[in-house]
């Protein structure tokens, strides 16, 4: 049992790491962007109570772990749907319980990869103004806070239709961070858009630590809907999950 | 004789189309079986069934004497299915490392290697395998848990000429181990070169079963096809001398019998009007054909 929950969860990290997609949307596309962010709109220029530098990097790893959860766990999911893959599986051994546990905690393992490489990157090229403190405290936050993108992946992942699922997870994802306020504050977004993008769960999580860098703690109401959302995508693909497999 | 595999009055509908009717089937330890029937047939339903995948729509299929889909059988069944892609981003050892770890008692990577004949490629990426490699360790996946009951759907195709001679090879070793094999297959030819016993299958339906040298002894018979202008009734076709079968294509009559002379002079001497007459034996093939064909009437005496 534990061999094969071992085994199963580096496999599926492998998967992910040698994933093309991954290591472009993932990584080299989050990263790119930050740097043109912050020399575009100068690395120590003051934004929000902090600087640019600092500001787009929560920005970005936000970003980047939202494209992670909704790509590599959701659209994921659909293709190995499609491709006849779940249907090999459920005829071994591995029961959907280890099968789905080690796929959470392999994208966990790849999760907090992310966050080191691109803060790591960040904190190489750019002078961060950040205590060790406020470097781990922003880690952590984004870190938990991807379990909640994790259900959206899940319910994404309900598709049986791989090419319906990457059309609405590109959808998803670039909504999530444009309204959400990742790539430009909410602040310079026409206010329609504003007065959606506070209530959404992209905007709260990059709220979070964009509050701790401030040197404030996260708003209740970022607890509340990321935690909220979170719950909702879950028991909602539980629910579709179940009603599946009862046919 | 104990069986591996039993099917009792299976029924598997979908909506109002009947894929498996009544199907009574069983399968003995230790045997290589093929299911054998053209597409369309209800093989991979059947196997689905088998399986545990596919619930049937009424009756009962118990698979070494357990219920079908139990977790115990999926330790000790290996299945190959259709139109499974590889993993991506694992290597042919990653894949078979990961599938032997679901296992207790699972076949050495080497031997898995050897019979897929993917030594040499074991580094490479499943997903960059051609076609042919790629069902080769899609079979080694099935075999990985060591299972002492292996079901394979459609395992050649795709496979050429040499391919398929080794594969039939590969299974034959594996049932002198004890194993028991089931396979599904559109070839007669293949049934034939790896079977022990053969069920033929057609419109959901069981329609022949036996060792292939029962099933050929019925080509031994020969054919007599002819029009007749006023042929009686189709019972009594079969009240001719020597007539096992007989059947009706369009205008023309085929009778299925050992010995034709005696016939031949019945039907001359007969008030039939018959005309146009073709004698010919009966190919395996033909055997086959008349057996499973949805557009022909067949009558079995």
């Amino acid at each position: 049992m534990l061999h094969m929950f071992v085994a199963q969860t580096k496999a599926e990290s492998i998967r992910i790491i040698r994933s093309p997609f991954f290591l472009l949307f993932s990584i080299a596309m989050p990263l790119a962007f930050y740097f043109l962010f912050a020399s575009m709109n100068g690395v120590d220029k003051s934004i929000q109570s902090t600087t640019w530098g600092v500001f787009s990097l929560m920005s970005m790893t936000a970003f980047s772990l939202i494209g992670t959860a909704v790509s590599q766990f959701g659209i994921r999911l659909s293709f190995e749907h499609q491709d006849g893959w779940v249907r090999l599986l459920k005829l071994t051994p591995l029961s959907p319980a280890v099968w789905i546990g080690s796929k959470i905690i392999s994208q966990m393992v790849v999760h907090l990869i992310v966050i080191v490489v691109i803060f790591l990157s960040a904190g190489l090229v750019h002078d961060i103004q950040l205590t060790a403190g406020q470097w781990i405290a922003c880690g952590l936050w984004l870190w938990i806070g991807s379990i909640s993108f994790l259900a959206l992946g899940a319910l994404l992942g309900t598709l049986k239709n791989a090419n319906t699922s990457v059309a609405i997870g590109n959808v998803l994802q670039m909504g999530l961070a444009i309204v959400g306020g990742l790539w430009m504050p909410l602040s310079t977004l026409p206010s329609w858009m504003g007065s959606v993008g506070e209530w959404l769960p992209s905007h709260r999580y990059a709220n979070g630590a964009w509050n701790m860098i401030a040197g404030k703690n996260p708003a209740s109401i970022d607890f509340i809907i990321l935690t909220g959302c979170g719950l909702l995508f879950m028991l909602l693909s539980i629910y579709i999950y179940n009603r599946r497999d009862a046919v | 004789m104990t069986k591996a595999i039993e099917c009792i009055n299976l029924v598997k509908k979908f909506g109002d189309y009947c894929a498996v009717d009544h199907m009574n089937l069983s399968f003995e330890k230790g045997k290589i079986s093929a299911l054998l029937g053209p597409n369309g047939a209800g093989k991979t339903t059947t196997i689905s069934m088998i399986l545990g995948m596919v619930k049937p729509t009424s009756g009962e299929v118990r698979v070494l004497g357990m219920p079908s889909g139990t977790k115990e059988l999926r330790q000790r069944v290996g299945a190959l299915l259709q139109d499974v892609k590889a993993a991506d981003g694992l290597t042919v050892k990653e894949v078979l490392q990961l599938f032997r770890s679901y296992y207790r008692n699972p076949m050495s990577l080497e031997r898995l290697l050897d019979i897929s004949d993917l030594h040499a490629d074991q580094k490479r990426r499943a997903s960059t395998l051609s076609g042919g490699q790629r069902r080769r360790l899609a079979f080694a996946q099935s075999l990985a848990g060591n299972p002492e009951l292996l079901l394979l759907d459609e395992p050649t195709v795709g496979m050429d000429i040499e391919a398929r001679g080794r594969f039939w090879d590969t299974i034959q070793a594996l049932a002198s181990d004890g194993r028991t094999v089931l396979l599904t297959t559109h070839h007669l030819e293949e049934a034939d070169a790896v079977a022990d016993h053969i069920a033929v299958i057609a419109r959901g339906q069981v329609v022949a079963e036996g060792t292939p040298e029962r099933l050929k002894a019925q080509t031994a018979l020969r054919t007599v096809s002819f029009r007749a202008a006023n042929a009686p009734d189709e019972q009594e076709w079969l009240t001719l001398p020597g007539v096992e079968r007989a059947e009706c294509s369009g205008e023309r009559i085929r009778l299925f019998a050992h010995e034709t002379d005696e016939l031949l002079f019945k039907l001359m001497q007969s008030e039939w009007g018959v005309s146009d007459i073709d004698i010919q034996s009966a190919s395996l093939e033909d055997t086959f054909r008349s057996l499973t064909g949805s557009n022909k009437q067949t009558i079995i005496r």
